[in-house]
């Protein structure tokens, strides 16, 4: 177990690196230049050339690669071209804000979908288990800026204020900003819809996945032992057949991180959030380049992590999974 | 003794007496500032940064005149009132501009606004190594001298009658910097927003900028405006969805919209009856711009330059840019009628705009003759790119109509969708496009359009070339006489309608919205967004 978690944790360093130097080679491909943000009105070509020199975006990709990396093994992530801003100080100020979103809109997901898939695979062909199903249908087919532009109006306009529409607060003790709110109340009002809006679409899909493998699971012989030895149908299903029917669910939760980050690029801008995703949206607009990189660099560490710990929680479901 | 017969009268007259006075004070208590407070402002857009001198957008311009004090300012009116400087002074060959500064203007670090603290800044600017964008309007600048601690005279190298105008407001108008906070911090100090180096002599001081989060500016304690601000904090928070901005407000979770969506405006009005939607003449024009000259050696900028295959024509400039476009159908559409349709070289909204419409009727049979004079027509029919860009959805609204206004006439427009950045590198580094569809900078004055529209500017995005635009700039600029200008006005109006180097199509609106308890806000278009004597009655 050591030795593979110590090969998988060393796998993460050329597997982000990569992602960085495409993100890198990228950004400088598309059209558009961050010296024009820069220098808004003042743009002259003049002014133009005297400022690619000043942030050395005139040097080769290549050279410009290995010149943020450089700084970034010394811990310099490097500063906001626009902003001037810190880019390490900033994704660190943001990530708790996304983390939050998407761990509570995986859990907004698995607390609709374990339920629903369970009740569907039990009656399956029922009006309960078509119920589960269609909700799931429209689930998965309701985008994220939708649902969150519905929940807007029901819970902010339409039930005069009973929940926050924008804004953040932090929960008690990860406030790093002078001017900052910070409660759990609070932090609970304003994350409760964005995590609706993100979570509803990943639980239908992963309704429509547990339905199946429950329904294979239970079919399956060990549960008919385990129900013929007498045991009850609530530990037939929590105990045995769940367990291993979420093991698929679990491997598709990880790669649903990435579409979580995608959806918090939508959910933050909606609901007017200080978090990973409007930092990286902002920066790839401006296209400012050292904060794209941050971006960049912070989600790809955090879903080849996330992914790390769904690989190693197999072995708590299923503990015949065994990683030498 | 009081006869019985009066005591009824004599009661209800006590009565009414004592609710005149009740009512009365309530009334005047009403109307007399309170302070304290937080003012919780949106903004649809982030600030770049607050370094106020080289800052792009103007979200930045809305901070900085709050944090930041000048020699003088404007009212909506077009009066030019005190601010540091208390008096001023203008020489008869109107040269020389000399400011008598107030004794008692400190910056929020202590230190003394004084003769050589606005030459710092007025130097400041000029700097070529600044890069700043308000360079441009100094440029008739000769020098800045400190006559004594508390005078300083500005030398113009020719007389320019927009000399006010620029002090005042052009972009946020002149903004002064802490000589000593600048020189002890640096550029990236000031651009990240550390507090210690923005530090300017206004009503309020920056405590905090989180990009993506909030800014906050509290109440400067030694402003020289003794009594004000009334409010003891602003915080600026950035919420980009509009319909999220009308479920803040409808929630009372902002007092203040500032730049607020124009097609959300009806939906806002009929959530929020009593709130203040503040709107005034239309100084951003919205233009559909279409390039006249390209690079003959095909490299970007070059001097050396070629007539423009489509637009160069002044024939199918006209046909599309002038009787092919329905001005009127386009403010219906795009604006639900919240805009004025407009022809010419300054939007409605500026000084000395005049409505030159009638030389640009639609009449799509006079622009299919046109194109056909020009040799298009079914056997050679006209196509050209649109370009347009994500900022605003009303950008491409407005491009789709035209697509459809100029298909009655024969022609196709594709319309290319970029975004924001992609635009700006194509329209100011002299990229390939045919048209493009924006609604450029605010215009407090004509002259202030050089920027734009001088054949030499940087941002002459349809890289005209015809120095008779350069020659009415320069006479409308030298001209000091306001009457003598207004005829320029008209006449160079009148050119541009009838050359299109530039084409606007009509003006975009710009809108505040403000919870009905913000008070003695002073609405003044995108130009002075300013919180000095605003409170709150609540």
């Amino acid at each position: 177990m050591r030795t593979y978690l110590l090969k998988r944790l060393l796998q993460i360093i050329p597997t982000v690196l990569g992602i960085t130097f495409v993100v890198f080679v990228m950004m400088r491909s598309i059209p558009g230049d961050p010296v024009v943000s820069l220098l808004g009105d003042a743009y002259t070509e003049e002014n133009a050339i005297k400022a690619r020199h000043d942030y050395g975006l005139d040097k080769p990709i290549l050279l410009q690669y290995v010149i943020w990396l450089g700084k970034l093994v010394q811990g310099d992530w490097g500063t906001s071209i626009l902003s001037g801003r810190p880019v390490l100080k900033d994704v660190m100020l943001r990530l708790p804000v996304t983390l939050e979103l998407i761990v509570l809109s995986m859990a907004v997901a698995l607390a609709i979908a374990i339920p629903a898939a369970i009740i569907g695979a039990l009656r399956q062909n029922t009006w309960a288990d078509y119920g589960a199903t269609s909700v799931a249908m429209v689930g998965v087919s309701i985008p994220e800026f939708f649902l969150g532009v519905l929940l807007l109006l029901v819970f902010s306009v339409g039930m005069g204020g009973a929940l926050p529409s924008s804004g953040w607060v932090y929960l008690p003790g990860t406030c790093q900003t002078v001017v900052c709110a910070a409660g759990l109340w609070g932090n609970t009002q304003h994350v409760l819809m964005p995590a609706l809006a993100l979570g509803v679409g990943r639980a239908a899909l992963l309704t429509r996945l547990l339905r199946a493998s429950m329904l294979e699971v239970i079919r399956s012989e060990y549960v008919t032992t385990a129900r013929a030895k007498g045991l009850s149908e609530r530990p037939v299903i929590f105990k045995h057949a769940l367990k291993n029917a979420l093991i698929p669910t679990v491997t598709v939760m990880g790669l649903q991180v990435g579409f979580l980050i995608g959806g918090a690029i939508v959910v933050e801008t909606l609901f007017a959030m200080p978090g990973l995703g409007t930092y990286g949206i902002d920066a790839i607009i401006a296209r400012d380049y050292q904060q794209v990189q941050g971006f960049a660099l912070i989600t790809a560490f955090a879903f080849v992590v996330i992914n790390l710990i769904v690989d190693l929680t197999y072995t708590f479901l299923d503990p015949r999974i065994r990683y030498t | 003794m009081i006869p019985r017969r009066l005591r009824p009268g004599l009661r209800l007259g006590a009565i009414s007496l004592v609710l005149t006075i009740a009512l009365s004070s309530i009334l005047s208590d009403a109307q007399t500032p309170k302070r304290g407070g937080t003012l919780r402002v949106s903004y649809g857009n982030e600030i770049s940064n607050l370094d106020f001198h080289t800052a792009p957008g103007y979200e930045l311009n809305w901070v900085a005149m709050n944090i930041g004090c000048g020699l003088l300012g404007i009212t909506p009116d077009g009066k030019f009132v005190p601010d540091a400087a208390e008096s001023w002074q203008i020489s008869p060959d109107a040269l020389l501009y000399t400011f008598k500064l107030r004794k008692d203007v400190l910056f929020h670090d202590g230190t003394k606004v004084d003769a050589a603290a606005v030459k710092f800044s007025i130097d400041r600017i000029m700097d070529p190594a600044t890069k700043s964008s308000m360079r441009v309007y100094y440029e008739r600048v000769h020098s800045v001298e400190v006559l004594d601690p508390h005078t300083v005279q500005i030398r113009l190298k020719e007389p320019y009658g927009f000399t006010l105008h620029m002090l005042a407001a052009y972009r946020m108008g002149l903004v002064f910097y802490s000589p000593t906070a600048t020189q002890k911090y640096t550029l990236e100090d000031r651009k990240s927003g550390k507090p210690e180096a923005v530090v300017g002599c206004g009503p309020f001081r920056l405590v905090e900028w989180v990009k993506g989060s909030h800014l906050v500016m509290d109440r400067f304690d030694k402003y020289w405006d003794h009594g004000l601000p009334y409010l003891d904090r602003v915080v600026i928070r950035v919420i980009k969805d509009p319909v999220t901005q009308m479920a803040a407000f409808k929630a009372g979770e902002v007092d203040f919209i500032v730049d607020f969506s124009p097609e959300h405006v009806d939906t806002l009005r009929a959530q929020n009856p009593r709130a203040q939607i503040m709107t005034g003449k239309e100084t951003t024009p919205m233009v559909a711009q279409m390039k006249v000259t390209v690079p003959k050696d095909a490299k970007p900028m070059s001097r050396d330059r070629a007539p423009h295959a489509i637009f160069n024509d002044i024939r199918v400039r006209k046909a599309i840019g002038c009787y092919g476009i329905d001005r009127k159908e386009i403010v219906k559409i795009a604006f639900k009628g919240h805009a004025t349709p407009w022809v010419g070289i300054i939007p409605p909204g500026t000084p000395d705009a005049v409505d030159v419409m009638p030389m640009c009727p639609y009449d799509p049979a006079r622009a299919k003759a046109l194109l056909a004079e020009a040799g298009y027509g079914p056997q050679k029919p006209l196509t050209f790119e649109l370009m347009t860009n994500t900022e605003k959805s009303v950008f491409n609204v407005i491009a789709t109509v035209i697509k459809e206004q100029v298909a009655r006439i024969g022609v196709t427009a594709n319309i290319r969708l970029v975004d924001k950045v992609t635009w700006m590198n194509v329209a100011t580094q002299d990229g390939p496009f045919d048209m493009y569809v924006e609604d450029l900078a605010s215009l407090f004055t004509l002259d202030q359009n050089t920027l734009l529209s001088h054949s030499t500017a940087a941002w002459n995005t349809t890289r005209h070339t015809d120095t008779r635009i350069d020659d009415y700039y320069a006479r409308y600029a030298r001209e000091m006489d306001p009457a003598k200008r207004k005829i320029i006005a008209r006449e160079f109006q009148e050119f541009s309608a009838d050359t299109l180097y530039w084409n606007t199509i009509s003006g975009s609106p710009f809108y505040e919205v403000a919870q009905p308890w913000m008070k003695d806000y002073v609405y003044n278009a995108e130009w002075k967004i300013l919180y000095k004597k605003v409170w709150l009655d609540k």
